[in-house]
């Protein structure tokens, strides 16, 4: 447990010293200050306009930050052949794994609350949390999946394409099932009962990112707490699958 | 998945029994819950108002006739939401228009949105909505005349036999008359006929001894109709066939 803990310590010093704190830092300016632009633009509405444009642009530059710091930090581990000295000693490879995926959670819970600071001046509080919540949600499954994807394809730009693929998918597969469900013709056709079988396939492994981190509980309503739940229990399940899938490569793999 | 990409892998057996049963665990844990989720349900959003034009024109990167062609994408597919279609009766005119006039100020050489307001959204059975939709049409008219007279034809055409609004057709058919010199005459003289159905024989004959006397209609044979289409207003006779024909 200690060395599993001072792996993922390290990541977070990692991420301190590669100023990923600044890079957070500035898009967290650019997206107020185009909130503050919208605003100037807006005739009615600025409240909302302004929540809802930081919300939609914060929540896309958390994501990307993410991804793209899981995939640079553990591509510099493969090249500089950190990782090897780390199997050179007395580690067993499941820990290496649950280390760094430690790392990557707790930068997750951080650039979340980053990103929601602004919201709890702009929102009503109790919704900022929420929305903060989930993104934290939303982002630890986006690092758990980039650390199953790098550690599988072993290169980046796969690993990335992988990954952006993915969330695309997943922040839109409701709206694909109801296309798919709801034809304007041919239903009864055998390659649309094929599709239509492969995309509620689909849904079954990929999570409905589209209903996290809404915008809505921002300038509408608060979330239900029931809805909450059901995140926190999927986004639980789906960060241990993809866990135990990255370690299920990593185990097979030959240094 | 790794064999797609290296050859040098341990077996499966390297891999210890309790990582195997956490991602079965959790695989099967992920898909009962999305199983027994309610499957996703349509609801027929209402048509917002557009965004402004000079916000879309901050955000449309320097490429307006884009920008244009989205809109009218997203006006088009609206009616078709995912899971769910809605009939045009249901939409609000006023904001569809909202989006067609939008839409035009981006590109203003477009024919996309007058072809929508007049043989989509114009279709309705609903009087009042086809009355907004004509109203559309004829204020884009007057801003380019020249190109956009055959939307406005169309509409006089719908005043005529659907609406059973007279008046209103003659109203844009003198409309096209007047500005759009460029329109075929077909269109220049729809006005004439209309004054015929309508009973102004006299008004319609004069228009017409005047259209044949000018040196506006070159085909031999369209004037051997016009001039025919003369005679019959002159003699008298009920010529309500003919100009459906034309029409």
């Amino acid at each position: 447990m200690k060395r599993i803990l001072a792996i993922a310590g390290y990541g977070l010093l990692e991420a301190r010293r590669t100023r990923l704190p600044l890079l957070l830092a500035l898009g967290i300016a650019i997206m107020l200050a185009l909130s503050f632009f919208v605003v100037e633009m807006a005739i009615t509405d600025s409240a909302r306009m302004q929540i809802g444009v930081y919300a939609a642009g914060a929540r896309l530059m958390a994501v990307f930050i993410a991804a793209a710091y899981v995939l640079s930090s553990m591509t510099r581990e493969f090249n500089d052949k950190g990782l090897e000295v780390m199997l050179a000693l007395d580690l067993p490879r499941s820990h290496y794994i649950i280390g760094k995926l430690g790392g990557f959670l707790a930068l997750s819970v951080l650039i979340a609350a980053a990103v929601c600071l602004p919201l709890l001046v702009f929102a009503p509080p109790l919704a900022a949390l929420q929305w903060g919540c989930t993104l934290a949600l939303e982002l630890a499954v986006v690092a758990a999946l980039t650390l199953f994807c790098v550690i599988t394809f072993n290169q980046f730009i796969p690993a990335a394409a992988f990954v952006l693929a993915f969330y695309l998918l997943a922040r839109s597969l409701t709206a694909i099932r109801l296309i798919s469900a709801h034809p304007v013709s041919g239903a009864d056709t055998l390659s649309h009962q094929f599709m239509n079988g492969v995309i509620e396939g689909l849904a079954l492994v990929t999570p409905a990112l589209d209903r996290w981190t809404r915008t809505d509980w921002l300038v509408n309503t608060t979330a239900d707490w029931g809805v909450l739940g059901g995140i926190v229990f999927e986004a639980a399940v789906y960060v241990m699958l993809l866990a135990a899938a990255a370690m299920f490569d990593f185990q097979r793999r030959n240094f | 998945m790794r064999r797609l990409w290296l050859n040098d892998e341990r077996p499966i057996g390297a891999v210890p029994r309790w990582i195997m049963m956490v991602l079965f665990a959790a695989l099967g844990m992920h898909a009962a819950y999305r199983a027994s989720e309610p499957a996703p349900a349509a609801q027929a959003a209402a048509l917002s108002n557009p965004p402004a034009v000079e916000t879309l024109r901050v955000l449309n990167l320097g490429e307006p006739i884009v920008t244009s062609q989205l809109l009218m994408l997203y006006l088009q597919a609206f009616d078709n939401q995912p899971g769910v279609s809605i009939p045009f009766r249901e939409l609000d005119y006023g904001r569809v228009i909202a989006w067609l006039g939008t839409a035009l100020a981006f590109d203003p050489l477009a024919q996309y949105p007058l072809l929508m307001a007049s043989q989509l959204y114009g279709q309705v059975n609903e009087p009042v909505k086809q009355r907004e939709m004509c109203a559309f049409v004829q204020r884009a008219f007057f801003n380019a005349p020249n190109r956009r007279w055959r939307w406005l034809a169309h509409c006089a055409i719908m005043a005529k036999h659907r609406l059973h609004d007279m008046p209103l057709a003659l109203r844009y058919a003198e409309d096209i008359t007047r500005h759009a010199g460029a329109a075929s005459n077909w269109a220049r003289q729809m006005r004439i006929f209309i004054l015929e159905d309508m009973g102004e024989k006299q008004r319609a004959t004069v228009l017409l001894g005047g259209l044949l006397a000018g040196e506006e209609i070159t085909d031999p044979k369209e004037r051997h109709f016009l001039t025919e289409r003369l005679g019959k207003l002159g003699g008298g006779e009920n010529s309500t066939e003919p100009s459906r024909n034309r029409q």
